[in-house]
Formats: C-alpha cells, structure tokens, sequence
C-alpha cells in the first residue's frame, strides 16, 4: 500500500490523540477520516475500543504487548512497535492481497492508545515469553 | 542493519583497511539478505564478526546448521584477529520455528539483568524455518513468517530502548536475516515473493546478493526505505579469493554500466562455446 497513505493514517491517529486529550471525544471529521482511510474496520474497531477490548500487558522486565479480545471471544496478541495481528483478516487483506493498511484490532488497539482507553494487566516474565510467541492468552 | 552493512564492505575492503571505522549514525536498518545461502551465511559470519570484534557489540546468531568450518578464512581477511573477541558472538543454534520464535521471544527476560544485550540479531537461513509438511515453502498461510518478523522486529525495538535507558540515549539494536527464496518446490509459484513482500513490511533495507557468472564474484545491492541509502540505494562488488579471503569495492554508476557490459559479453561467449 502506498506510503504516502500509511503517512496520512499516522498524522490521522496522531490529531485524534490530541483532540481526544483536550475534548474527551471524537468529531465527526475525524470520524469520517477514519472511516475514509481505514475503511469498513474503523467502525469495527470503534466498536472494540467502545467495549474496552484491549488490554496493554506488560511484564517485570519492562516488555509489552497488546491483547485484543475479538467479537468471536477469541484474543489477539498485537505488537507495539510494528503492524502484525494473527488475526485471519490481516493475513489475507494486509499481508496477501495488501487491499487494507490494517485490521480492526489493531487499529482498535492504536486507538485505545491514543485515547488512553487501554485496560491494564501485570504478567509475570515467562508469561509475556508466551504470550509473545503465541502461546497462551493473559486472561485466563 | 544497513549501517552494519556499510561497516562491514569497508572493513573487508581491497587495498585499504582502517582500524579507526566511525560508528554508524542511529537509522533503523534491520536486514534482509537474499542470495545463495552459502554465500549469505558468510555475509551474516563477517558481519556478526565486524559487530563483535571492531564495534565491540553483543551478537546472536541462530542457526539451524552448527558450523563445521569457518564460512570464510578470516585469518586471511583479518590477519589481526584475535580470537578471543568472538566470545561476544553467541550461536544458537534452533531446529524449528517453534523453537526459534520462544528463544526470540524469551530474549526480554535476560535483557534486563545482563550487563550488555545484544546489539545485533542474526537469523540465518529463515527459509528452513518456513517448510510446509510437503517440504516446500508455506504456501497459503503467511502467518507464520510476519509473526516470526515481527517478533524480531518488536524485540529489537525492545532492546533498543533497554540500551537506550542505560546509555543516555545511545544504543541499537538491530536484526538480520538471510533468505533464500529459490528452494525446492517453489521455484515456479509466486509464494516466495509473497513471503518476501511479508519481510519487506518488517525488514527496512533488502541486501541482494546476485552471483556473476562464473567467477567468485557478485553483485551486492543495497535497497530499501533506510534514508542512510540515499535514493538509489548503493552497490558494492564482492570478490572471494581462493584462499578464502573476501574483498569488497564499493561499485560507481559507470563502473555499474562497464561491470554489466562484461558480463553479459562473458555470458554470451559461453553460450557459444555451448553451441559449439
């Protein structure tokens, strides 16, 4: 997917930290942005931040991860630094047919963070290893 | 990783060997070496060597294959060396994917307490990794390679900003990876350039290794979205003499046009000679 796109998503998610920080919402032009670059998950993923469906762990070494508890009950482990989701809607509209930037857990989870709506959870070091290598779940 | 790279070509460079290398600048590099994996393990032997011995770095080198011999003669490339610096060097050596992705993602857990974590990780051969139950390359499911990638992508990250907490801001940690996309089975599918558009999201800079023909010799291509390449990315040709010994000479624009001539006119009188 062109560059330039993933740039406008970032300076996208970057003004809705910010007006979400001084206004506690979100305007409906951000809305309509959001709908416009991320497509049909946007609202997906609202939906997610909604219900409170990510949870930020992190461990006593300092490591963290993403957790997105997805409409099936099932989680996801997302990372921090870079895009990935085991998800099977990234692998085929991101990673295959590259038609999406992203997919609603993780756009759920790059919201939650901006809007500082991310539930927290304290794992132990040898968790988050498998949590990390797509083990096991947090929440058991 | 690109700045390893660079690090590396000048240090194995033909006529001129420096011991004062200036310490690359802080860019975002982690690597994807393709080309024949012989010749990509010996690109990923020197540059876990150049880490460890000139920029004094803490290495990871995992490995499916323990080494039986040195990939290249180092004491013919570096007649200074001295052995005890590759202490800094750790092969790991991993059978599976599995194993591999717990050992990566497992690395959090010592980097806090170690004096030193590691600066440079180096998976060799990721395509062993990759096999279906057919024996060639995963076709249909590309989970498997992004979170392998992204894992090393998001740990590196992590030990980043371990080093960067204790170094007053100073401090990298960065990732390569050599794969081999011709392998068995795959030869005619698009899989391994799917696989390779799933590295690329992770891995910023492509090092392409593409063999002359009939010599020692390649053709070193550095690519990618790294800003240190500038926009045309940078050449480098790279010799292997026969007592083991490896040069590298950075390659000019023209030179390019003059290398590309020769070897097109050394294929084609082979052709001929085929013909005869």
């Amino acid at each position: 997917m062109d560059s330039s796109l993933r740039s406008v998503a970032e300076q996208l998610l970057k003004d809705l930290q910010r007006t979400y920080s001084e206004t506690n919402q979100i305007p409906d032009d951000l809305l309509i942005a959001l709908r416009f670059v991320f497509g049909p998950c946007a609202l997906q993923a609202l939906d997610l931040v909604d219900q409170r469906s990510v949870t930020c762990v992190s461990s006593p070494s300092s490591r963290k991860a993403f957790q997105v508890l997805g409409g099936s009950g099932h989680m996801y482990t997302c990372f921090t630094s870079c895009h990935y989701c085991p998800c099977p809607a990234f692998s085929f509209s991101v990673l295959r047919r590259n038609e999406s930037l992203t997919c609603k857990h993780l756009l759920a989870a790059c919201l939650s963070q901006a809007m500082g709506l991310c539930q927290q959870e304290q794992v132990s070091d040898q968790q988050m290893t498998h949590i990390l290598s797509g083990q096991t779940e947090a929440s058991t | 990783m690109a700045d390893i790279l660079g690090v590396v070509f000048r240090r194995f460079a033909s006529g001129s060997v420096t011991s004062d290398l200036p310490f690359p600048s802080s860019v975002e590099g982690n690597t994807l070496v393709i080309g024949d994996a012989n010749i990509s393990r010996s690109v990923l032997f020197l540059a876990a060597v150049t880490a460890a011995t000139d920029l004094g770095l803490k290495v990871l080198f995992f490995t499916q294959t323990p080494f039986q011999s040195l990939p290249v003669s180092l004491r013919a490339s570096v007649p200074g060396l001295k052995l005890e610096s590759l202490k800094n060097v750790k092969f790991v050596y991993v059978k599976t994917l599995k194993e591999l992705v717990e050992d990566v993602a497992s690395l959090h857990e010592l980097a806090s307490e170690a004096a030193s974590p590691p600066s440079l990780i180096i998976v060799d051969g990721l395509e062993q990794y990759l096999h279906g139950p057919q024996g060639g390359l995963l076709q249909d499911d590309l989970g498997p390679v992004a979170h392998v990638a992204a894992l090393l992508h998001d740990t590196a990250a992590f030990l980043t900003q371990i080093q960067q907490n204790r170094a007053d801001g100073q401090g990298l940690c960065r990732v390569m990876v050599s794969f081999q996309s011709e392998c068995e089975g795959s030869r005619d599918s698009e899989s391994p350039d799917l696989l390779l558009s799933v590295l690329d999201r992770y891995l910023q800079v492509r090092c392409t290794l593409e063999k002359m023909a009939g010599q020692n010799e390649w053709q070193v291509y550095l690519s990618g979205t790294c800003p240190s390449l500038g926009h045309q990315g940078q050449q480098w040709h790279m010799v292997l003499q026969t007592g083991g010994a490896v040069e590298f000479r950075p390659v000019i624009i023209g030179e390019q046009q003059i290398l590309n001539q020769q070897d097109k006119s050394r294929q084609e009188n082979e052709r001929r000679e085929d013909g005869k």
